[in-house]
């Protein structure tokens, strides 16, 4: 069935965090993948950046890896996973990390730094004659089908429907793989300062210059604005004025 | 019988100051000033122009239209370049799209129009090729764009990585000189000062600003368009009457005054359009609970949402604060949600439906057809 049976994947793979206890997991978006590679080829390698220790990516196992590489942590995640790809035809990664900052820069750090496309928001994927061909998940239901040659980085979305299975056993029979450390220690300084997320964000508004008789005269405004009203004519009329104002803002295309 | 208390002249002479405030001068004596012109004074005067010198440097906004206009999320992002632009900043906005919004009320200087870039395509070579001239040539002190899955978050990252700029991405909380953004799938809370990029989430920014920009409209030769990997295949058509309330982009919803539920129905279906309803509605049996719009029911965004029979109560209205177009159909032309309506039409609700089914029955014929 598969086109190309030597497909090398490399799947990306971070820690999760469970939101009830806090324990680490594995990233859910990044088992999306993982079941995904693994119904595409058989040649499936996961990479992670952190500790070994981890208990936790015992659980890639469970859920159907063999290969588990594990590159210690250093100041650069992307560069550093950037250098351990090459020569893979695929490499998928999650959307967002739950575990860590979460932002889903990794996978354009990667693809940048490998100089290779990459295609975000991925729901399906299919491998034909050197290309990937993906369907894409945008807002309000829409989907998008896109094709790039390969190799490419192609980042999963979180309603991809794919359904890793879990089996105990096989968290035995995986591969870990430690790469000895190159030295350098993560980074120490951070232009983040972080604390418990407990207040709500507050909203950026403009500084309140006004003086007081203007604030009470925006207080009692109705900001309110109100469009046409159309009273007079027959139904037939003013049905064909609703249809008039569709087709004035490109609405419906009839 | 005259009191002895001392007695005000309720008429007493005032005049009106440039701020549009009365001042009653004691002692002056005269007619009464006219509180015609006091009163129009505030619906006309218009808000002044933040940008009063010449720009020394700029503050980015990168954001996709539909359809002509922004959505929420990117009116908040201009807002917010606004808001943090110094008073040397000029707000540069690039439109990838068509537009047809006015952006002065948001507080843009500067606008450059980029129409091939509609964001259902698929071109992100080209998007970035024309990003990172028009950055090349204002050197933008910070580059804005709202993080959303139309094509702005995924533009956004791929700007940072090429550009090897420092950025913050899901941004939930912005200052003049620092953001907030959640880590460890919202248990924390981080801070830092500005980075060059900025990826903001919905909701950061109140898009209520003291004063107005230029609005230019400057030419922009676009850039080659670059060979890309890229190749889009296309866009399938959805069936948009299965989508749940929340992902529609066209809602039909009814109220109390609707008494015929199938050809409201068979409205919602020539315009393939999700039915919502108020609660009303709901609670009458008419519809299932899992269409009751408002705030004890869904919320939707829908570009357009036609509300018929419904008046529009507070509660409905928080349900629909995101839609784009909304029209009414109402027998009363005082309900409230004539306020909020961009078009109100006054009509019994039935005979309306009639009308709008009969001028749609006819849009599956070729005009072949309806001549023989
Ligand atoms: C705590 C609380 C929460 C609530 N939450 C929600 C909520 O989530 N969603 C919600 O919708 N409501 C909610 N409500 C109820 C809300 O306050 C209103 O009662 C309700 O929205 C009114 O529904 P309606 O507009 O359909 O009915 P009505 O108020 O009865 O309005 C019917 C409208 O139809 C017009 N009409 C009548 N006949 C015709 C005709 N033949 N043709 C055309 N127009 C006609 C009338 O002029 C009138 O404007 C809530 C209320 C409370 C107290
Ligand atoms: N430490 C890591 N090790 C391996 N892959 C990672 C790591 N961090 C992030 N990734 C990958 O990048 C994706 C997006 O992560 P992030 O950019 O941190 O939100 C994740 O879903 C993973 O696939």
């Amino acid at each position: 069935m598969l086109d190309q049976p030597r497909l090398r994947i490399a799947v990306l793979a971070a820690l999760g965090r469970n939101p009830v206890s806090g324990a680490a997991r594995p990233n859910p978006d990044d088992l999306l993948a993982l079941d995904i590679a693994l119904q595409l080829s058989s040649d499936v390698t996961l990479l992670h950046v952190g500790t070994d220790t981890e208990t936790a990516l015992g659980d890639y196992f469970a859920y159907g890896a063999i290969n588990l590489l594990v590159v210690p942590a250093g100041p650069d995640i992307a560069a550093q996973l950037a250098e351990r790809l090459s020569g893979y035809d695929l490499i998928l990664t999650g959307t967002r990390s739950e575990g860590g900052q979460g932002s889903g820069m990794v996978p354009y750090l990667v693809a940048e730094q490998r100089g290779l496309p990459i295609v975000a928001q991925a729901l399906d994927l299919s491998i034909a004659n050197g290309h990937v061909e993906i369907t894409q998940s945008l807002p309000k239901g829409q989907r998008r089908h896109v094709r790039v040659s390969l190799p490419a980085v192609v980042a999963i979305h979180p309603k991809a429907p794919a359904k890793p299975r879990y089996a105990f056993a096989r968290r035995a029979h995986g591969r870990l793989l430690q790469v000895p450390s190159s030295g350098a220690a993560p980074a120490t300084v951070s232009a983040w300062r972080t604390e418990p997320a407990i207040k709500r964000p507050v909203k950026f508004k403009a500084a309140e210059t006004k003086s007081g008789h203007a604030r009470m005269l925006s207080a009692v405004a109705t900001d309110a604005k109100g469009g046409a009203v159309i009273s007079s004519g027959t139904p037939a009329e003013k049905a064909q004025a609703i249809l008039f104002y569709l087709r004035e803002h490109k609405l419906i295309d009839w | 019988m005259t009191s002895p208390a001392k007695r005000l002249n309720t008429r007493r002479p005032f005049h009106v100051t440039p701020q549009g405030l009365k001042r009653i001068i004691l002692g002056e004596i005269g007619a009464a000033g006219t509180l015609q012109h006091f009163a129009a004074h505030h619906e006309t005067a218009p808000k002044p122009l933040r940008l009063t010198q010449a720009p020394t440097n700029h503050i980015l906004v990168i954001a996709h239209t539909d359809r002509g206009g922004f959505d929420a999320q990117a009116q908040q992002a201009i807002a917010a370049a606004a808001l943090l632009a110094r008073a040397d900043a000029a707000v540069a906005v690039l439109v990838l799209g068509s537009l047809t919004d006015d952006l002065t009320t948001l507080g843009a200087d500067s606008i450059f129009v980029a129409p091939d870039c509609e964001s259902g395509l698929f071109n992100p070579d080209l998007e970035l090729a024309i990003a990172t001239d028009i950055i090349g040539k204002l050197n933008p002190l910070h580059i804005l764009l709202p993080d959303n899955a139309i094509g702005d978050g995924d533009l956004g990252r791929r700007l940072a990585a090429r550009l090897g700029a420092d950025a913050a991405a899901h941004v939930v909380e912005l200052k003049a000189d620092a953001l907030a953004t959640h880590w460890q799938g919202g248990a924390t809370l981080a801070r830092r000062t500005l980075p060059r990029i900025l990826l903001l989430d919905p909701e950061t920014t109140d898009t209520a600003l003291a004063f107005r920009g230029v609005g230019e409209t400057l030419d922009y030769a676009a850039a080659e368009t670059p060979a890309s990997a890229y190749a889009h295949l296309g866009t399938p058509a959805i069936d948009t009457a299965k989508l749940a309330l929340e992902e529609a982009d066209f809602i039909v919803s009814a109220g109390n005054g609707v008494t015929d539920v199938p050809t409201l129905q068979a409205v919602a279906d020539a315009f393939g359009a999700a039915v919502g309803a108020s609660r009303v509605a709901v609670d009458d049996g008419k519809f299932a609970r899992d269409k009751q719009i408002g705030a004890t029911g869904k919320t939707v965004t829908a570009n357009v949402y036609l509300a018929i029979g419904i008046s529009g109560a507070v509660q409905h209205l928080q349900g629909i604060r995101a839609c784009r177009h909304v029209i009414a159909i109402n027998t009363d032309a005082s309900a409230p949600i004539a306020k909020r309506a961009d078009l109100t039409i006054v009509d019994d609700a039935q005979q309306i439906m009639e009308q709008l089914l009969h001028a749609t029955r006819g849009r599956n014929f070729t005009a072949a057809d309806q001549e023989a």
